[in-house]
């Protein structure tokens, strides 16, 4: 099975704060602009779950973001990919043993790549972003 | 023949096959852009309901302003009259029936007392 044409033209990303300080949520705003100018490539951010292949999730989940999280995830068509910006979505973070926390992410909806940092370099998110591309690939040719 | 000739009305004019010509070119552009969207979605499970910021569907009485809304200022300005004038109105013929025999009885009293 192939990628579809839209595959092949571009990656959409629905960026998903769950509880993060915003410091990822400035580093992917970083890795948007024009000095790294993804948007060449097909790769953007979109509005609606509905219309992302990418699923990146900042934050550590706090509780009154779970049951937003999995309906987002549920949201987006297959096939789909869901990307960890974020030490704090990794392991909790800083907030590891609040009381306020439903994380990390992958206890809440499965993880395909992990980008680490605290927050993690624009390059890093990029890289992640390609890690992305790869995996669906794989999905969409039926490989591991 | 004379359906199929243009009409001429002076700022204008009138062609039903223009017409006809126009929509199939139309509903021609509207096909082409639904078949590309997107055909994965599955029916019947989330992928197919609203995104309204991660929160769930509520209620469509909820999010609808219902037409009554509308109205809403002139009924409660005139609440006093609604307030007498709904209850009257039961559904029942007879009660409507007696209504108009009171009424005409009032008024032909009147008749006969101010003529």
């Amino acid at each position: 099975m192939k990628l579809t044409p839209s595959f092949n033209r571009s990656l959409w990303a629905f960026h998903f704060n769950s509880g993060s300080c915003n410091g990822c949520e400035i580093e992917i705003v970083a890795a948007i602009t024009p000095r790294y100018d993804p948007e060449r490539f097909g790769l953007k951010l979109v509005g609606s779950p509905r219309h992302a292949d990418v699923l990146v999730v900042t934050g550590p989940v706090v509780r009154k973001m779970k049951d937003r999280l999995l309906r987002v995830y549920e949201q987006m068509p297959d096939p789909k990919v869901v990307m960890n910006v974020g030490t704090c979505g990794i392991s909790g973070g800083v907030y590891y043993d609040s009381y306020n926390l439903e994380g990390p992410v992958d206890e809440v909806v499965p993880v395909d790549i992990y980008i680490p940092g605290c927050p993690p370099r624009p390059e890093a998110i990029i890289h992640g972003v390609v890690k992305a591309l790869e995996k669906l690939e794989r999905i969409e040719g039926g490989g591991a | 023949m004379g359906l199929l000739s243009s009409l001429s009305t002076g700022t204008g004019y009138w062609n039903p096959l223009a017409w006809v010509l126009a929509t199939a070119v139309a509903m021609i552009v509207v096909y082409l852009i639904w078949r590309r969207g997107e055909a994965s979605y599955k029916k019947g499970t989330a992928q197919t309901t609203p995104f309204i910021s991660g929160n769930p569907e509520p209620e469509k009485g909820m999010v609808h302003v219902r037409a009554s809304n509308l109205y809403w200022g002139y009924l409660d300005a005139l609440k006093g009259y609604y307030e007498l004038i709904v209850p009257v109105h039961s559904g029942f013929l007879n009660d409507y029936v007696l209504w108009y025999l009171g009424i005409t009885a009032l008024i032909m009293v009147a008749v006969v007392v101010f003529a």
